[in-house]
């Protein structure tokens, strides 16, 4: 892909600069024939243009040629400006949120950075070990504000489903009971906990009720489809009055049998590719202009945390039918298409009528009573299947939608969980490396972000934000707390002094580059449950609230950093000294642009310019041939008046002037029109904005709007292109007028 | 000889239609003097225009010797052709061809922009003295359709005569005008080869217009038969007619 990219712009480049070369040449010839052998003198030459500006007006088909001119000019303006403009509020977003103007990173690296990911996934980056005297000596530049380390890595989430989900509340409960310190539910009281339990319990069976109906219903539409037998055994014990009144005897064990038998039933875990971005959350959160909180709080200054990408928690994570609804609710309201007539909607009210059981299972007895009485008033029916009546409340129509998207807001979304983590959860991070080793880290989400103008973009909105403590510590990097730990490993093995490299061996089992696998826990941490051996001490709440100072973030490995500069125009100088200071210095860095950093993203940029670029040429190219042949027919019906004016008296040369200086008075006159209409076309666009009338087109435009920009160069760029073609087009027909023999004014009928 | 301004002899023109070559001229002889104003008459495909092509330097002989002011034709290239065409030459079209989009002032001007020898003001004066000369010097702002067709050929007289050249040639230049106005346009031409000594040359076949040459060159079948005066031409001409009505009579 990328090499294609390159091959194609050298290509395009190569022959752009023929056809310029070409265009100067024949220029250049023809002036040259046209002053010295045809035009000697002033007066002739205002003759010609007078000729030339009254043969504009006069014939049909120059006025033909005059708007192919005007009209290609405008299409010219009009679409340079607006790739232009695309390219800037590209660069704006790109720049602003990740990138920085440059990105820094080992010239060791496999691979080149690939911010947005690549093709073929992340990058292979070797990491930079002395990023402290790296950001200090780049710091130094005068254009370099500032320096930011990063790395990007991913980890398939899989949150855990709506039984696992309930049976851990459950079990968190009835060890609270016990006795346990469960953090979440210290101050809960005893009486209270006894009626947790009981409504916990019964959304368990609730559960265990839909999925016995969903098996009934399997069995009856396909004999295969039934349930394995023990399956079916384990539900039917679990759907039985005597396991739950037996519950409370051994809670942990029949907790458990819930666990292994009836969980993995339950299908709607989905995997969840989490791609994150370790990097100094506050130096990012400072520097990074286009990065909004969304929902919840930026990261506290100095401490471990994790912003989720809004667009991958709307689009990923949150409950599916609301998210149809907020589909919905968007193309009715911004795009102004219809329920009724829509394909595309009609399949969303489709799957949301179908698809009632992820609201089902989430509700226990008392909130599905709840639910029912809601839907029932809503509707004015006596139904009192929950499934029954979501089913009808999803059936919405043109005329219902607002009404009830609403009232699912309103009411229904208080009772059920909207996303499948929520702010203020904490997600559990496994790192598997290669020697087997399992590295796990609990971060807290504090909230969602996106980056302005890019709010929409898939690839910008998968990667989330990952404080760099807890990056190392999943990448298989040396952190100050890792240190710490190795040092109790020492102590407590008695072991010989351990070196850098050994420590990395013996912590991550050998290769440091590690698989990730990441587990969400929404609200509960179990202390407990990952931690061994000599890392028990370092308790993830500990991790949570502790503050590292600036020190602490910027000592350590990171694999790439956004250099911000002061003076954005002079990025392109600043990238060539910052070459030339990693020489001097031995820095070891590679230093590229942001728009190669951007990866794929960058390569999306460019290829849309060379869409727009090529479509431009073609363009030209058409008009080319067309003005070609109406010069033809505009000679053709002049050849008495050539003749004559041969007859008289004037030279080929002369003719040939004639025929090319009208030409460019053409082009003169209908370009300069076109231009000023061009300009007068983006200015109204500019001045009322072009809506992205879709998800591609807003990610394009960097924003709900485009506003274009008319630029100078762009402006140029059209005069020359339509005075170059126009040029070329004429020269075969002019060159056709100087043949026309003088005797062509003796047959003249005219 | 030695004043001929004009010097054809044993001019073959053949023109060739894929295979065919049909013979315009056979062996055409003729020398104009200066200041002479001579008619060629003949009926419609007796060579008329061909042989003025010849000796306006728009076209060349296929065989034979084309002189005009002293150089032989065939040895000239297409530049000097036209240089020559530019300098000593002043053609009056049947068809008039002013260029439409210039003025009546522009069009007559055009071939001193072209010779690039007079200044502005020297130019304009010329135009203006030839305008008036032709009696259009009101109508020099006009555009060419604005004008009737005798205003139109005589506005093609000022643009043939404006470069002083030695010879005029006009093939049939009456033949789109009325048979008054056609008269006038002889009268002013004539009017101009006695005051200025130009040479004119010119194709009719309309002998009330021959009447005004000083010589009749009558050509037939690519052929000179006589160089004789007008009233020779006339006779001849309208004997023939005579001989033609009493053949057609005594026929049963
Ligand atoms: N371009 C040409 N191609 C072929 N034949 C021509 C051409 N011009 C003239 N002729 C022929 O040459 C002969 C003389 O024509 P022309 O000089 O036009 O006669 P006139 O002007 O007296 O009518 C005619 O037979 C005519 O058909
Ligand atoms: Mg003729």
């Amino acid at each position: 892909m990328k090499t294609f990219l390159l091959i194609g712009s050298v290509v395009l480049g190569g022959l752009v600069g023929l056809l310029a070369l070409a265009l100067g040449l024949t220029l250049l010839a023809g002036l040259i024939a046209f002053v010295v052998m045809g035009v000697r003198s002033p007066s002739k030459l205002t003759m010609l243009l007078r000729m030339a500006w009254a043969n504009l007006l006069a014939s049909r088909i120059n006025l033909v040629i005059g708007g192919l001119i005007a009209g290609g000019t405008v299409v010219f303006v009009v679409l340079g400006s607006l790739v232009s403009s695309l390219n800037d509020s590209m660069a704006r977003s790109v720049v602003g949120s990740v990138a920085g103007n440059i990105q820094i990173y080992s010239a060791k690296s496999k691979d080149d950075v690939a911010l947005y990911g690549n093709m073929g996934g992340e990058p292979d980056l070797t990491a930079m070990t002395t990023f402290p005297a790296i950001k200090e000596a780049l710091e130094k530049h005068p254009n370099v504000k500032t320096v930011v380390p990063m790395g990007v890595s991913g980890a398939v989430i899989t949150p855990g489903n709506v039984v696992d989900r309930a049976l851990e509340r459950l079990r968190a409960l009835y060890r609270a009971k016990q006795g346990d310190v469960v953090p979440a539910l210290k101050d809960v009281p005893a009486d209270e906990l006894a009626q947790r339990i009981d409504a916990q319990k019964s959304h368990v069976r609730q559960i265990i009720k839909v999925l016995n109906a969903d098996a009934q219903k399997a069995a009856a539409i396909l004999a295969d489809k039934a349930l394995e037998p023990e399956v079916a055994q384990a539900l039917a014990r679990v759907s039985s009055d005597e396991f739950w009144t037996g519950f409370d005897a051994d809670p942990f064990d029949a907790l458990e049998f819930l666990e292994n038998n009836i969980a993995p039933q339950v299908t709607d875990a989905q995997m969840l590719f989490l791609r994150y971005l370790g990097t100094d959350l506050d130096r990012f959160q400072d520097s990074f202009d286009r990065m909004e909180i969304i929902d919840g709080a930026r990261v506290p200054n100095g401490q471990r945390g994790f912003l989720i990408a809004k667009f991958l928690y709307e689009e990923q994570m949150k409950l599916k039918n609301a998210r149809r609804l907020d589909k919905i609710n968007t193309a009715r309201t911004l795009n102004e298409r219809k329920i009724a007539t829509d394909e595309e909607l009609q399949r969303f009210v489709k799957e949301n009528r179908s698809q009632t059981r992820d609201i089902v299972l989430q509700l226990d007895a008392i909130k599905t009573k709840t639910a029912v009485e809601l839907l029932q008033a809503e509707l004015g029916v006596a139904e009192t299947d929950l499934s029954a009546l979501l089913t009808r409340f999803f059936d919405m129509t043109d005329e219902t939608f607002d009404r009830r998207y609403a009232f699912f807001y309103e009411k229904l979304a208080p009772l059920v969980e909207l996303y499948r983590v929520r702010v203020g959860d904490t997600l559990t991070i496994k790192a598997f490396s290669r020697g087997g080793a399992i590295q796990s880290v609990n971060v807290k989400v504090y909230g969602t972000f996106a980056f302005k103008g890019l709010e929409k973009s898939p690839l910008a909105g998968a990667t989330s934000l990952m404080d760099l403590m807890s990056f190392r510590d999943l990448y298989g990097y040396l952190t100050a707390d890792k240190l710490e730990e190795l040092k109790e490993i020492k102590q407590a093995t008695g072991a010989k002094e351990i070196s850098r490299d050994n420590a990395e061996a013996e912590l991550f089992g050998g290769d440091s580059q590690a698989t990730i696998v990441a587990e969400a826990t929404p609200g509960i941490i179990d202390a407990d449950k990952e931690l061994t051996g000599a890392a028990r001490k370092l308790r993830n709440e500990d991790l949570i609230r502790r503050v590292y100072t600036s020190e602490e973030i910027n000592s350590g490995v990171v694999l790439n950093a956004a250099v911000v500069l002061k003076d954005p125009s002079k990025t392109a100088r600043t990238l060539e000294e910052l070459r030339e200071l990693s020489d001097r210095e031995g820095l070891g860095l590679k230093a590229v642009s942001w728009q190669q950093a951007a990866g794929l993203l960058g390569q999306i940029i460019t290829g849309f310019s060379i869409i727009l670029l090529l479509s431009v040429l073609v363009i030209f190219f058409v008009a080319g041939i067309v003005i070609n042949n109406a010069m033809m027919m505009a000679t053709m019906q002049r050849t008495a008046m050539i003749g004559t004016l041969r007859a008289i008296g004037a030279q080929r040369a002369l003719v040939l002037g004639m025929v090319l200086l009208e030409a460019v008075t053409l082009g003169f006159v209908f370009g300069l029109g076109g231009i000023a209409l061009g300009a007068l076309v983006v200015q109204l666009f500019h001045a009322i904005g072009i809506p992205a009338w879709n998800d591609y087109a807003y990610f394009f435009f960097s924003g709900p709007k485009l506003r274009p920009d008319l630029s100078p160069t762009n402006l140029g760029v059209a005069i020359g292109i339509i005075f170059g073609v126009t040029y070329v087009a004429t020269l075969v027909p002019a060159f056709i007028a100087t043949r026309v023999s003088p005797l062509r004014a003796m047959q003249a009928d005219t | 000889m030695a004043n001929s301004i004009v010097s054809i002899r044993e001019v073959v023109k053949e023109y060739h239609l894929g295979q065919t070559v049909v013979p315009a001229l056979r062996g055409v002889n003729l020398e104009v003097e200066r200041g002479e104003f001579l008619s060629i008459a003949g009926p419609s495909g007796s060579g008329k225009t061909t042989l003025l092509n010849l000796i306006g330097c728009v076209d060349t002989a296929t065989r034979g010797i084309v002189e005009v002011a002293g150089k032989d034709t065939a040895k000239l290239s297409e530049r000097a052709l036209t240089s020559l065409r530019l300098d000593t030459i002043g053609f009056i079209f049947q068809s008039f061809n002013l260029v439409s989009v210039l003025t009546v002032f522009q069009n007559v001007e055009f071939p001193l922009l072209l010779q690039n020898r007079l200044g502005a003001n020297e130019r304009k004066a010329r135009v203006m003295q030839l305008l008036e000369q032709v009696g259009l010097a009101t109508h020099a702002k006009h555009r060419p359709n604005e004008l009737s067709g005798g205003q139109r050929q005589r506005v093609a007289v000022a643009r043939a005569l404006v470069t002083e050249p030695l010879i005029v040639l006009a093939d049939e230049p009456t033949a789109n005008l009325d048979s008054k106005t056609g008269q006038a346009i002889i009268d002013l031409m004539r009017s101009l080869n006695q005051q200025k000594g130009t040479t004119f040359i010119f194709s009719t076949h309309d002998f009330k217009v021959m009447e005004h040459a000083n010589a009749v060159v009558r050509l037939a079948d690519g052929k000179v038969l006589a160089r004789e005066t007008p009233q020779e031409a006339v006779q001849h001409v309208l004997g023939r007619r005579e001989a033609a009505a009493e053949a057609s009579v005594g026929a049963p």
